[in-house]
C-alpha cells in the first residue's frame, strides 16, 4: 500500500486512477471484514435494547460480560483450552517435523505409498472417524482427558505435507555442508531445516491454534467434565435455539473467548502476514 | 494377540464380579447427558435437582453431563454407545425415537416397571406425550421437557389498530383480517410493523404440523414409515401459510429465523407471532408492552404439535446401573420435580398431577399465560417422527422453504418432498 501512495512523475493519469481504485477496494474489503467484529463489540458493550439501534448516545455497560462470565466456568475453560492447544501444537511440531524430514530427504522402500496414505488423510473429515476414535480412546482409557481431545489431531497430514514441501526447497548443498562439518541427521534437521522453515512453522502454528481454539464437536463428544472441557463448550450454552438468541451476551462471550487470539494476532501481525506470504497459505 | 485378549477378558470378568460385590456398599454411578435448548441457568437447575436426588438416594451418584444442543446430544450419545461406553440415560428429542430404536441403543421402559407405584407413575403421563414415546406396544421414552406452539399478540398494537386488546384471533380468517389491520407501512411503502410472523428456519415442519392439524389432516403415520406430505390437507395448510406472506402480504416474506422472531415481537416489528411455549418465560420477562397469549387459532378444528425432549435409558450398561437410571428418571419426572422443572424453564409439565401441585397452581395464578399450553393439551398431535427422522425432516423443511420463498408452489413443493421421503422410507415398510 505504501507503494501506491508514492507520487511518481512518470505515472500516467490512467495508472494512478487504477491505483486509487485498488486502494479503495482494499479499504472496502477491509471494512467488510471488520464489520461483524465491530458490530459484536457494539452489541457486547450496550444493553440488549440497543442491539439493532445504532444510537451513539446509548449507555455503555459491562453487564453482558459479567453475565456471560458467570454462565459457565470460563476461567477453568480458558486454562483447559490453553493446555489443549499447547499439547497439540508441541506434538504436531515434533511429529510433523520428523515425518516431513523423512519424506523430504530419505529414500526408503514404499516411501511414495506411505506418503500417499498420509495425503489421503487430508481428504477424510475427522467427524467421520468419530465413533472409531471414541472406541480407541475407550481402549486406551483416555475418555474425558486432554489427551483424548488432542490425540486424533497430532499426526496432522496437512502439517507433514506443508513441512515436507518446505524442507524440499532447502538447498541440498546446505545439508551437505552441515554433514561435512560433522552434524548428524538430527543435527542437520535442527540446525539447517527447522531454522530455514521458521515462517512455515509460524503459519502452520497459527492455523492449528485457531482451528483447535474453535473446535467444538469432538471435544464435546469425548469429554464430560468441567475440568477437561474447552472454551467452545462453554460458549455453546448460549446458543439456545428454542428461545431466541441473546445477541448482546453471545457477543460479549465471543469477544471474551477470542480475545487472546485477537490480541496475539495484533501483536505479531507483521510476522504472521510475512509467514503466510512465504508459506503460501491463505 | 488372541491369547492376550483372552487374559484381558478373564481379568474383566473377574473385575465385573468384584464390582457386583462392591456395589452393595459403594454408590452406583450413572451418567446423564442433557442438552440445553433454552436460555437461563439450566445447568444450575439440573445440578440443584441432582443434589437433592442424591441426598434422598445415597446409593446412587448421578453425573450430569451437559452435551450441547439436541443434535449434538444424539451425536455424543450414539458415538459413545457405538464405542461401547454409553451414558446410562440421556435427554434427546422425542422425535428421534425410531432412530434410537433402529440403532438398538435404548431399552424399553416397560422392563423397569415392577411395582404398582411404577405403574401409577407411568400411567400419569398425558397420552399425547406418550405417542412419540411408544412403538410396537412398548414404551421407550419418558416425557420430560416437552413443548408446543402458542400464539402471542401485542396488546398495544391491537389498541392502535382499533382491535379489542383482550381477544386474539380465533380462526384462520381472523388471523388474516387482524394481521391486515396490524400491518403498518410508512410513506414510501416499507413495512414498519408486520401483522403476523411464523418462524420458518429450522424445523419448520413443526409449524406446518399445526396448520395441518387445524385443517383436519396429518403429515405422517405413527409407525414412522409413511408421510402424507402431498395430501390436500397438508398442501392447503402450506398454502395458507405462504399466502400470509405472498398473497396477503401481512408476514415478512422469505425465511423467518426462530432466534430473531421473539426479538421482532419485543421490538414491535411483528404484532402477532407463533412460537414455542418455551418462550413464555422469555416473553414474560422481555416484552416491554402488555401481551396476550392463547392457543393456536383454529380452522376446521383446533390443533398444535408437541415437541421437546424425552429421557431415554441406554442399552449396553450393567443392569443395576440401568435400574438406578430408571429410579432417577422416575424421580425427575414425578409430580413435584416435573412442576418445578416446568416453572423454572417454561417447558410443559407432561403429567396432570404436576399441574395439581400447590407450586404449579400458585404459579398459574400469578401468571395465567402459563396455563395456555396445558389447555392446549387435548388438541395436540405428536411431532413428526419417522425412521431416519433427521433426513425426512430436512426434506419437508426444504419443501416448506421453497414454498415460502416462492420458488415452488406449495403443491409442487409438497409433491416433491413426498417423493423424496418415499425414497428414504421405502426400506422400512
Amino acid at each position: 500500500m505504501s507503494v501506491s501512495a508514492l507520487p511518481q512523475p512518470l505515472q500516467s493519469r490512467e495508472q494512478s486512477f487504477w491505483h486509487a481504485l485498488e486502494v479503495l477496494g482494499c479499504y472496502l474489503l477491509g471494512a467488510l471484514w471488520i464489520l461483524p467484529l465491530l458490530y459484536a463489540v457494539w452489541m457486547a458493550f450496550h444493553p440488549a435494547g440497543y442491539e439493532v439501534r445504532l444510537d451513539l448516545t446509548a449507555p455503555l455497560t459491562l453487564t453482558n460480560f459479567i453475565q456471560a462470565w458467570n454462565a459457565a466456568p470460563f476461567a477453568r475453560y480458558f486454562l483447559n483450552t490453553f493446555v489443549l492447544i499447547s499439547v497439540i501444537l508441541v506434538s504436531q511440531f515434533v511429529i510433523c517435523t520428523l515425518a516431513a524430514y523423512a519424506f523430504a530427504r530419505y529414500d526408503f522402500r514404499g516411501k511414495t505409498l506411505v506418503f500417499m496414505l498420509v495425503l489421503i488423510q487430508l481428504m477424510i473429515m475427522p467427524e467421520v472417524l468419530m465413533v472409531e476414535n471414541y472406541r480407541t480412546m475407550v481402549k486406551l482409557g483416555l475418555v474425558d482427558t486432554v489427551w483424548a481431545m488432542g490425540l486424533p489431531y497430532m499426526a496432522s497430514a496437512f502439517g507433514i505435507f506443508l513441512l515436507r514441501q518446505a524442507f524440499l526447497t532447502v538447498p541440498k548443498e546446505l545439508d551437505d555442508a552441515a554433514r561435512v562439518e560433522g552434524a548428524g541427521p538430527l543435527g542437520v534437521l535442527l540446525k539447517v531445516y527447522v531454522p530455514l522453515s521458521r515462517p512455515i512453522y509460524v503459519a502452520y502454528g497459527l492455523v492449528s491454534v485457531s482451528y483447535h481454539w474453535n473446535n467444538l464437536l469432538w471435544p464435546l463428544v469425548i469429554t464430560n467434565s468441567v475440568s477437561t472441557r474447552p472454551l467452545t463448550v462453554g460458549l455453546q450454552v448460549f446458543s439456545s435455539p428454542d428461545q431466541g438468541v441473546q445477541w448482546s451476551i453471545i457477543s460479549a462471550a465471543a469477544l471474551m473467548t477470542s480475545a487472546p487470539l485477537l490480541i496475539g494476532f495484533l501483536l505479531f501481525q507483521r510476522q504472521f502476514v510475512q509467514s503466510f506470504m512465504r508459506a503460501g497459505i491463505k | 494377540m488372541f491369547c492376550i485378549s483372552g487374559k484381558w477378558l478373564g481379568a474383566a470378568l473377574l473385575g465385573a464380579g468384584l464390582n457386583l460385590g462392591v456395589a452393595q456398599a459403594a454408590p452406583v454411578e450413572i451418567s446423564f447427558y442433557y442438552p440445553v435448548a433454552i436460555g437461563g441457568p439450566v445447568t444450575k437447575i439440573v445440578d440443584d435437582l441432582i443434589a437433592r436426588f442424591e441426598t434422598a438416594n445415597p446409593d446412587i451418584k448421578v453425573k450430569a453431563i451437559y452435551s450441547g444442543t439436541y443434535s449434538e446430544t444424539i451425536s455424543k450419545s450414539l458415538t459413545a454407545f457405538k464405542a461401547g461406553q454409553p451414558p446410562e440415560l440421556a435427554v434427546m428429542l422425542s422425535a428421534d425415537l425410531f432412530t434410537l430404536i433402529d440403532e438398538g441403543a435404548i431399552a424399553p421402559i416397560d422392563d423397569f416397571i415392577k411395582t404398582d407405584d411404577d405403574k401409577a407413575w407411568l400411567a400419569g403421563f398425558s397420552p399425547v406425550f406418550m405417542t412419540n414415546s411408544k412403538s410396537e406396544d412398548k414404551t421407550w421414552g419418558i416425557p420430560f421437557q416437552r413443548g408446543t406452539t402458542v400464539f402471542f399478540w401485542n396488546k398495544d398494537a391491537f389498541k392502535q389498530a382499533g382491535l379489542n386488546p383482550d381477544v386474539g384471533p380465533q380462526n384462520w380468517d381472523e388471523v388474516v383480517d387482524f394481521a391486515t389491520k396490524l400491518t403498518k407501512r410508512d410513506a414510501s411503502g416499507n413495512v414498519t410493523q408486520w401483522g403476523m410472523q411464523v418462524p420458518s428456519s429450522l424445523t419448520s415442519y413443526w409449524l406446518l404440523q399445526g396448520y395441518v392439524a387445524q385443517n383436519g389432516g396429518t403429515i405422517a403415520n405413527l409407525s414412522g414409515d409413511q408421510t402424507y406430505f402431498d395430501t390436500p390437507e397438508v398442501i392447503e395448510g402450506l398454502q395458507y401459510w405462504t399466502d400470509l406472506a405472498l398473497k396477503h402480504k401481512v408476514m415478512k416474506p422469505g425465511v423467518i429465523e426462530w432466534a430473531t422472531n421473539p426479538k421482532d415481537f419485543f421490538e414491535g416489528r411483528a404484532a402477532m407471532i407463533t412460537t414455542t411455549s418455551g418462550n413464555l418465560t422469555n416473553v414474560k420477562a422481555n416484552a416491554p408492552f402488555p401481551f396476550g397469549v392463547q392457543m393456536l387459532p383454529e380452522h376446521k378444528k383446533r390443533g398444535a404439535p408437541t415437541s421437546g425432549g424425552n429421557i431415554f435409558i441406554f442399552n449396553g450398561t450393567a443392569p443395576e446401573k440401568q435400574q438406578a437410571a430408571f429410579q432417577f428418571a422416575k424421580w425427575l419426572t414425578s409430580a413435584d420435580q416435573s412442576a418445578e422443572w416446568s416453572i423454572k424453564t417454561g417447558y410443559i409439565a407432561p403429567r396432570d398431577d404436576a399441574w395439581n401441585t400447590p407450586a404449579m397452581q400458585a404459579y398459574v395464578k400469578e401468571f395465567p399465560g402459563a396455563a395456555v399450553p396445558h389447555d392446549q393439551i387435548p388438541y395436540l398431535v405428536p411431532e413428526l417422527s419417522t425412521h431416519e427422522n433427521q433426513r425426512v425432516a430436512r426434506i419437508i423443511d426444504d419443501g416448506i422453504e421453497a414454498a415460502l420463498t416462492g420458488s415452488k408452489t406449495p403443491a409442487q413443493a409438497m409433491k416433491d418432498a413426498q417423493q423424496e421421503a418415499d425414497r428414504v422410507l421405502k426400506q422400512y415398510r
